[in-house]
């Protein structure tokens, strides 16, 4: 153990000044401290610098306004909640006797079943509706704490053809001819339609309904047994939706699936077109998903030949273009989203990107025709997703059995952090890149590619080839970072056939879910989250992924040659 | 940060809540602004989250942290407001307008205009998450707190709050 104490404790030293450290670990890094210089620097400068931040802070809240009214006194309240508590547990202390008094069980059991029975031949169904009320939350929370990248989702109903489309947080909102009269239904009935499949909008029309009924039931999905699903109906009198009901997966709290039932007789399932670790296995997803997809956006994407008073594809690929010379890609930089609509090409961005940074932005773009640049105050979107923002089933879990066995076999604490702090910035960098290429297959199909200029084609395809370029570093650094350790571990990784993709496009969509298997199970071998799969297969299973991902960002590459 | 016990009576406990909410009321007020939620909603939010606390105490609940438990629910519960504010305008408390008035800067001499406005444009820099663990820090929580309010595990935490410092000590430094 000497060894690590004349290493530089840099990873320990800001927990050691927080006093998070075990008495033991804190012993070790004040020993150090006396010795060593440089640590001691640097815990100062990491004091100043926490010192700096409370300043800050303190200016920050100096001039923020003041609560606009007098504070209530809560006394009144308690006693209100006092009250309905007391009614509440009525039922409890019904049952209490039952319990610990010497009745045969069956006689227990027998009278269990009979409340049960009266409870449901009672209108007490306060439980369901709670429950669900519950599940909402919970499920918005995470969805808030974690928001999605744009998604795609499966629409069928009674009125259209089957289609897909994308949601999200991202989402733009294209006017599909298709999506129109599925659309309509859905403002009327006021609901969300940017991003009908989720937790908040149930959530936000069942808030809204007077006098309604829920029910709460765990499901299976024929698919895949091994998931756990939870089942959310809710009827309602009045209103245009009759019915609805959403499903949750029970681990993650993500919807899955949804169907309203209208009072016309119309209905709309929705289903989320998996992305999930379980489908990534064979590559055979993407044709399934990849192709109607494209089909169903095209039609509304003026094409390059539209004239010139309104923006065309074209100019939308020029703006990426220009956006890409400062790094500002898509899903590599801050910027949300940049679409075609009401003849403009709109680029968006949060507005706490710095000013100076705005102004780069801009004036990269000034001298192109039909843009228009918006940076707005909403809560700002990273396009990656928080390697660690887990479901809320891993709050403060301390590590994970494979975090122990990493540490162990990195040679300590401190490597782990340099190891993980090492592996998390690949991540993030491969990540920024895979959602930059994915960003680029969805704009430009298969079908919208064959109307590009030749010379807009290869700036596309130049485009698309730095972030292969760059993606493909980042996975030869994760390799050799993650592979000896993997190894040593137990991982061995099956052989990948290629799938053989079609376009480019279909192989960056593989790229997109393989990235995603990546990161989740990265941030699963870290302890950050908690998957569900057994901790054993994890090397394995990684090296497997990651694989995948090198063997499909190939085909995307060949593609794009 | 003592272990709390749940109290004899009711009224001591209503007592408890109601002093912890004297205490802290204002601080977390203050959180769920940087969160984005407007002044009035954030107040609101503020006295629901201590009425949830009562309940949760009065239902036999075991809490160890209390404040952390407030801050967590706080956190949540803002993030819901704030996204059924989505149609309003986000609430910004304007920090960069204001850091570079003369006159707020005239109230706080002692500090240095020039790194202030540079810690601003660093903490906005921040990833959201960092932002999140690194204002919880400030309210004082511990590590598991925060790791509790934000659902990840403590070790995250202190990870997301070592890298978001190493960039406010980079532009510290420059």
């Amino acid at each position: 153990m000497n060894s690590l104490l004349d290493r530089h404790p840099e990873q320990d030293l800001l927990p050691y000044l927080d006093g998070e450290l075990s008495a033991r670990r804190a012993g070790k890094v004040s020993g150090h401290l006396e010795s060593c210089g440089r640590c001691r620097a640097e815990l100062e400068e990491l004091q100043d610098t926490l010192t700096d931040c409370a300043s800050y802070r303190n200016v920050l809240t100096a001039q923020m306004p003041e609560a606009p009214e007098e504070w209530r006194d809560l006394y009144r309240d308690f006693s209100r909640i006092d009250e309905s508590l007391a009614n509440n547990s009525l039922l409890v202390r019904l049952m209490r006797p039952l319990v610990h008094s010497g009745v045969p069980r069956w006689a227990f059991v027998g009278g269990l079943a009979m409340l049960i029975v009266l409870l449901s031949l009672n209108q007490l169904r306060q439980a369901p509706s709670v429950q669900a009320a519950t599940l909402l939350r919970k499920a918005v929370a995470v969805s808030q704490s974690q928001p999605r990248a744009a998604h795609r989702i499966r629409v069928r109903s009674s009125r259209q053809p089957e289609f897909t489309r994308m949601a999200g947080v991202q989402a733009a909102v294209v006017a599909v001819a298709q999506a129109q009269a599925v659309a309509a239904l859905f403002q009327q009935a006021n609901w969300d339609w940017n991003n009908p499949l989720s937790a908040s909008a149930f959530e936000q029309w069942r808030d809204r309904q007077v006098h309604k009924t829920d029910e709460v039931k765990a499901v299976q999905d024929p698919q895949s047994p091994s998931t756990h699903l939870t089942q959310i109906s809710t009827t309602s009198p009045d209103g245009e939706v009759e019915a609805a009901s959403l499903t949750l997966n029970t681990d993650d709290y993500e919807a899955v699936s949804e169907r309203l039932e209208f009072r016309d007789r119309e209905w709309v399932e929705l289903s989320e077109i998996s992305e999930s670790p379980t489908e990534s296995a064979s590559g055979s997803g993407a044709s399934s998903t990849g192709i109607p997809v494209r089909a169903a956006e095209t039609p509304s994407r003026p094409a390059a030949f539209a004239p010139g008073s309104s923006a065309s594809i074209s100019d939308e690929l020029q703006v990426l273009s220009a956006l890409n010379t400062i790094e500002a890609d898509l899903g590599v930089g801050e910027l949300q989203d940049v679409t075609l609509t009401g003849g403009k090409v709109l680029v968006t961005g949060p507005g706490s990107i710095p000013q100076r940074r705005q102004e780069e932005i801009r004036s990269s773009l000034a001298k192109l025709p039909h843009v228009e640049v918006e940076f707005t105050s909403l809560p700002p979107v990273s396009a990656t997703s928080e390697v660690a923002a887990a479901s809320g089933s891993a709050a403060g879990a301390t590590g994970s059995p494979m975090e122990a066995r990493l540490e162990k076999r990195l040679g300590g604490h401190a490597e782990f952090d340099r190891f993980s702090t090492q592996l998390l910035d690949l991540d993030d960098a491969a990540m920024k890149r895979v959602y930059a290429l994915h960003n680029l297959a969805q704009k430009f199909s298969p079908d919208a590619e064959a109307q590009l200029s030749a010379q807009d084609l290869n700036l596309l395809h130049e485009l698309s080839r730095k972030h292969t370029a760059v993606l493909a570093e980042k996975i030869a650094e994760m390799d050799k970072l993650l592979v000896p350790t993997l190894s040593s571990l137990g991982g061995a990784a099956a052989s990948v056939a290629s799938a053989g993709h079609g376009s480019w496009q279909s192989a960056a969509d593989e790229v997109y879910r393989n990235g995603r298997r990546v990161e989740v199970l990265i941030s699963q071998m870290l302890g950050m989250t908690q998957g569900k799969a057994p901790t054993n297969a994890l090397p394995s299973d990684l090296m497997a992924a990651l694989n995948e991902l090198r063997a499909n960002l190939d085909d995307c590459g060949k593609a794009l040659r | 940060m003592a272990i709390f016990r749940q109290p004899q009576s009711g009224l001591e406990l209503q007592d408890q809540v109601a002093q912890l909410y004297t205490e802290t009321r204002e601080d977390v007020y203050r959180y769920l602004l940087t969160l984005g939620v407007h002044p009035p909603k954030a107040q609101e939010a503020v006295q629901e989250v201590f009425l949830r606390l009562y309940t949760s105490l009065k239902k036999g609940e075991k809490i160890e942290s209390l404040r952390g438990w407030v801050f967590r629910v706080a956190h949540n519960y803002g993030l819901k407001v704030r996204a059924r504010q989505s149609s309003e305008e986000k609430f910004d408390p304007a920090i960069e307008a204001q850091l570079t008035s003369p006159v707020a800067n005239a109230e706080r001499q002692l500090l240095d205009r020039e790194k202030m406005t540079r810690l601003n444009t660093a903490v906005e820099g921040l990833s959201e998450q960092q932002k999140r663990v690194l204002f919880l820090r400030m309210e004082g929580l511990r590590y598991p707190e925060i790791a509790n309010a934000l659902g990840i595990s403590a070790s995250a935490v202190g990870e997301f709050l070592r890298r978001a410092l190493l960039r406010l000590k980079k532009v510290r430094d420059e």
